[in-house]
């Protein structure tokens, strides 16, 4: 075929494809192909599996990325293959063409290329499959423990990173960069799943079962991730968020969660707060150190009111830039964007800093301890509990009065 | 052949069947009006019946889905609240896999296999009209639930323990449970029924080999049916006992894994994707040929390509269980079944280009869908080879990933090949074409609308949307132009694209069936032994059981190879071997009659389930319903006397013509 036969071959075979499409069509048609190439996926996405951020997840990524390809240009080809014969092989008053049945030597060969492409790809999935299977290589475990609809953090005691007492945190798993953590998780009722996309593949925490899954960050960051495994009413509202920090901000923080309980000062609103959580909160949320007015420790017994047998450990609240589940943010917008933007040379320090009273987000706290089951729906009407024997599973609506909500607000600003 | 069966002279005095109805009710005779429908055992009444009340349910379900798409069409959507979008995804994928594919599949099937193969109708006719009246009753009771305290809210997947009394405190989950078990027997007993009817009812001549292939499709199915529904059984049974009478079987507490339930869910949930998808393979493979004017390229290889996906297709269910901690060992083996069942999938698809590729197409609206589809569900395999690399897929399992894959499959594959079926076969169920203008713009916008719906959701899924999620926050949305609310809108907005294309087919039924104009007896020039008769086909489908030489034997009534040339002549019209088989008519042609006791006994089911739920006292009533109309059924004479007929069987061939134009 010469240079301009060619042409017009082409530009016959473009009209006859518009053409097919349909004048009315040609329009719509148009459209979705323009938004297609200029298809640009959004930036920034916080939970993007295509950008790993640990050795983990990039092991994942460089196994994937040749497939998607691989996967395109035969997709491409097929789509080739189908418009081409379809311009090609329409009826124009030619014969009936010959009933031949087939070409077994053809078929055979298309199908053992197909297969050959397969087992080549099945060698590199199956080498990742094991690495990432590894456990002996752990320096650093961290228990993980899911229910409706939180996560639960539990760092058994690890002298080399100066963990001499169990610490238990909710939400916002926080690691040190550049070693193998290994999670172990599991479940207090239903299967959950533990997601953070940029350091890893998912991990269902399954009650009954201990399943492990290896976290590793390379720079200090926040890495979202939610809960993927469908676990009832608020399955949207279980999130969850890794924080990396550098090896030297980790021990401050493994250091500040083993600080002592500091009471609230004398006569102020946070003491009348403290009060007001032993009267209520307390039920369910420990926070250690806590003593009661006759000098008796305040021990939380949720497994008395929760079906899952649980409750956040509020003893560092304020340590945590979030709440209920990651659901919702302790800091103000503006003081978020401060920290989730941070460089990874400053974040490790914005982090640690917590919440202050000028960056509390006050009116997501306050609505929370206003309503809890209205801004996340959740098994707490005391009137249909019937299938839990009484227990709720969530935070029930508690009655507080604005003043009692000021009061804890203050309080719970001390639990740094 | 058991069905057909013929008038003897001397009655045998073994036969056990009995010949009076011992004071219970006499066989409906009924040809005309509502009884004709309710009472029949007609397998095409019977296929349409299941066909019209599938199309139904495919509303109920779309709906359920439009409203999940305007649920999610901006950030943090108001139009339900957890609860309701939770029974909604739940009650969309029950009600789009069990009662829109499966019954769909299965009305294709009951219709015309039986056609296809040259047989008079199935071999258990009264459980085949037991299996549709079954189905359809399984069908309401599950979205009773709507109206009793709410759907299910567990998923379709219905995982343990979520699934359990403490986490579910609705009845939603029993009714679940007990619906699909209803609409289990039925595709079990329709399984069983259509296995028998192909292997034993074929026409003469008409080996294995020279099946039509959509009947092999259907028939590899049967077997899948066969074997996954039981499993199902079995898991529904254990929920359903653990939800209703204090069973522990998947209580952690008490020991249980409940790692059991995915097994046995997926076990069957595996198959059945192969179930959904194999009829419209089935249907394609029909179409394709029809409209290259060629045979079905390489057709043992389909045949045994579909063969082995039903083999295979048991082997790889763990790949919807990669996340869930099965250890590194099954992990791969599971990863390397799912790659094998990619090759015998890629053969189709190979063989249906093939098929295209020299010949003579014509772009009716059966082909333009068939064409999609080899297009559309490529892009689904491909996104499930993805999912074979295990690593990979544990970044993409449970996102709309998963979900934009699935949809290529079953939209794209399942519902794209049962409109391409409809357009070609609505001349030989109803005698009338449907409008090919409005099918043109009804197969562009599904399929313009289903890119749109789905092709966004690769990108969302992607980027790291979990799927089964009620809001999205704008929080996890990314920024720039294309974030997470600007693909939602669009893919809600080509949810509507869609709708408006699926509302086209409604539109084009309605004027179709006012437009007087007949169709012609062969309208597409096909190739199948459906096509050898009358639009509709008569009650007995065939005046004369033709005896089958080749593959495509009505083409080859019609069309001979000349020797020099290779090229094809006709040598017949459709008409000319339609007038043939009339002169030749067999004399005594004796259908099965209708039957009471179908209706009867599928009714007695739901009322023993609903009694399970509510009172046991029901339950009692409902076996006394089934009890005695299983009771009726044995003891009715298989066959109404002739004394019953209006018009006795002198002349039967003229009076069951009548009967089939009505």
């Amino acid at each position: 075929m010469n240079h301009s036969a060619k042409h017009l071959y082409l530009k016959r075979l473009v009209t006859s494809v518009l053409r097919m499409v349909g004048k009315k069509s040609q329009t719509l048609f148009g459209v979705s192909l323009l938004s297609f190439i200029a298809a640009s996926c959004a930036t920034n996405a916080p939970q993007d599996t295509w950008q790993p951020k640990g050795p983990n997840a990039k092991l994942i990524d460089d196994l994937q990325q040749p497939v998607f390809a691989v996967a395109g240009v035969i997709g491409l080809i097929v789509a080739v293959a189908v418009i081409y014969s379809v311009l090609k092989y329409k009826d124009r008053g030619q014969p009936i063409p010959e009933q031949t049945h087939g070409k077994p030597a053809l078929e055979i060969t298309l199908t053992i290329i197909p297969a050959l492409i397969l087992a080549v790809v099945a060698v590199f999935t199956f080498g990742a499959i094991f690495k990432l299977a590894k456990t002996d290589d752990t320096e650093m475990i961290i228990n993980v423990t899911g229910q409706q609809w939180w996560w639960e953090y539990d760092y058994p005691v690890q002298n080399e990173f100066g963990i001499t007492q169990p610490i238990i945190s909710s939400g916002q798993l926080v690691m040190p960069v550049g070693t193998k953590v290994l999670l172990r998780e599991t479940s207090r009722d239903v299967i959950h799943s533990y997601w953070i996309p940029a350091l890893n593949g998912k991990r269902d925490a399954v009650p009954g079962r201990i399943q492990t899954l290896r976290l590793e960050a390379d720079k200090p960051g926040i890495f979202a991730g939610q809960c993927t495994e469908f676990c009832g009413l608020s399955h949207a509202n279980m999130r969850m968020e890794a924080v990396a920090l550098s090896k030297a901000d980790f021990a401050k923080w493994v250091a500040n969660q083993q600080a002592a309980y500091v009471a609230p000062e004398k006569d102020s609103l946070a003491q009348q707060g403290e009060a007001v959580f032993l009267n209520q909160c307390v039920r369910c949320h420990q926070v250690n150190g806590l003593m009661r007015a006759d000098g008796t420790p305040a021990i939380a017994a949720p497994d008395e009111n929760v079906w899952a047998g649980a409750a956040p450990n509020l003893t560092h609240l304020m340590s945590r830039n979030t709440f209920a589940g990651a659901s919702f943010d302790l800091l103000s917008k503006q003081c978020r964007d401060e920290v989730w933007n941070a460089s990874s040379d400053t974040i490790g320090a914005k982090y640690l800093a917590g919440v202050s009273q000028d960056c509390l987000n006050q009116k997501d706290l306050r609505s929370w301890l206003r309503n809890a089951p209205e801004m996340k729906p959740m098994y707490a009407n005391p009137t249909q509990l019937e299938a839990t024997g009484g227990k709720y599973r969530g935070m029930p609506y508690l009655a507080l009065s604005e003043d009692d909500i000021s009061k804890l607000v203050a309080y719970l600003l001390t639990l740094k | 052949m058991a069905i057909i069966e013929r008038e003897i002279e001397v009655m045998a005095p073994m036969v056990a069947t009995p010949t009076s109805t011992y004071g219970v009710l006499k066989r409906p005779v009924a040809a005309t009006g509502w009884r004709a429908w309710v009472f029949t055992v007609d397998h095409k009444k019977l296929g349409l019946m299941y066909g019209v009340t599938a199309m139904f349910f495919f509303i109920v379900g779309g709906v359920e889905a439009l409203l999940i798409r305007l649920q999610l069409a901006a950030p943090n959507g108001k139009v339900l609240n957890a609860d309701l979008y939770n029974q909604m995804f739940t009650m969309h994928a029950t009600t789009m896999v069990f009662l829109f594919v499966m019954p769909m599949a299965a009305g294709f099937a009951n219709y015309f296999i039986p056609l296809q193969i040259g047989a008079r109708d199935v071999a258990f006719p009264r459980m085949n009209a037991l299996g549709f009246w079954m189905f359809l009753f399984g069908g309401i009771f599950i979205n009773l639930s709507w109206f009793i305290g709410g759907a299910a809210d567990g998923g379709w997947f219905m995982y343990a323990p979520n699934s359990g009394p403490v986490f579910s405190p609705t009845h939603g989950i029993d009714f679940w449970a007990f619906g699909l078990q209803i609409t289990g027997i039925a595709s079990l007993t329709g399984a069983i029924n259509l296995i028998v009817t192909v292997l034993n009812m074929r026409a003469p001549g008409m080996t294995l080999m020279k099946m039509p292939i959509f009947t092999w499709m259907m028939t590899v199915v049967q077997f899948l049916l066969l074997f996954a529904v039981p499993v199902i059984t079995v898991a529904l049974f254990l929920l359903s006992f653990q939800r209703n009478f204090g069973a522990r079987f998947f209580d952690v507490a008490a020991g249980a894994d409940p790692l059991l339930w995915q097994h046995l869910f997926w076990i069957f949930g595996h198959p059945e994707v192969y179930i959904l998808v194999l009829p419209s393979f089935g249907i394609v493979s029909e179409v394709l040929p029809v409209f290259s004017r060629k045979p079905l390229f390489g057709y043992p290889f389909v045949v045994f390509s579909g063969a082995a996906i039903g083999f295979v297709g048991w082997g790889v269910w763990a790949h919807h269980m990669f996340a869930s901690g099965l250890g590194p060992v099954s992990v791969a083996v599971f990863s390397l079944t799912t790659m094998a069942i990619a090759v015998p999938t890629g053969v189709k698809i190979i063989n249906w280009i093939l098929t295209m590729w020299g010949g003579k197409l014509v772009f009716s609206t059966a082909m333009k869908f068939s064409i999609g589809l080899i297009v559309l569900f490529t892009v689904g395999g491909l996104s499930g080879v993805t999912h074979s690399v295990a690593p990979s897929d544990t970044q993409q399992t449970d996102t709309y990933y998963i979900v934009a894959h699935f949809h290529y499959v079953l939209f794209g594959g399942g519902v794209l090949g049962i409109f391409s079926g409809l357009y070609y076969w609505w001349p030989k169920m109803f005698g009338k074409m449907l409008n090919e203008r409005l099918g043109n713009w009804n197969f562009w916008l599904m399929v313009i609308g289903m890119n749109l719906t789905f092709g966004p959701m690769h990108i969302l899924g992607l980027q790291g949307q979990p799927r089964r999620m009620y809001q999205f926050t704008e929080a996890r949305s990314g920024e720039g132009l294309f974030n997470f609310a600007f693909w939602n809108l669009v893919a809600s907005i080509g949810s509507f694209v869609l709708t408006i294309g699926i509302l086209l087919f409604l539109i084009n039924v309605v004027i179709t069936a006012r437009n007087p104009t007949k169709s012609p007896l062969d309208p597409w020039n096909s190739r199948s032994l459906e096509w050898m008769t009358s639009n509709p086909p008569k009650e007995h489908n065939f005046d004369v059981i033709p005896t089958v030489h080749h593959l495509d034997e009505f083409f080859h009534r019609k069309y001979e190879e000349d020797p020099a040339t290779h090229t094809m002549r006709q040598i017949a019209t459709a008409e000319e071997i339609m007038a043939e088989q009339e002169r030749n008519a067999d004399a005594h042609i004796h259908m099965p009659s209708p039957s009471y006791w179908p209706i009867v006994l599928a009714f007695g089911l739901p009322v023993i389930t609903f009694g399970m739920i509510f009172s046991h006292l029901i339950a009692v009533f409902g076996a006394v319903i089934v009890f005695f109309a299983a009771f009726g059924w044995a003891l009715e004479p298989s066959t109404a006397p002739a004394s019953d007929f209006e018009t006795n069987n002198s002349a039967p061939s003229t009076a069951l013509d009548t009967v089939g134009k009505s």
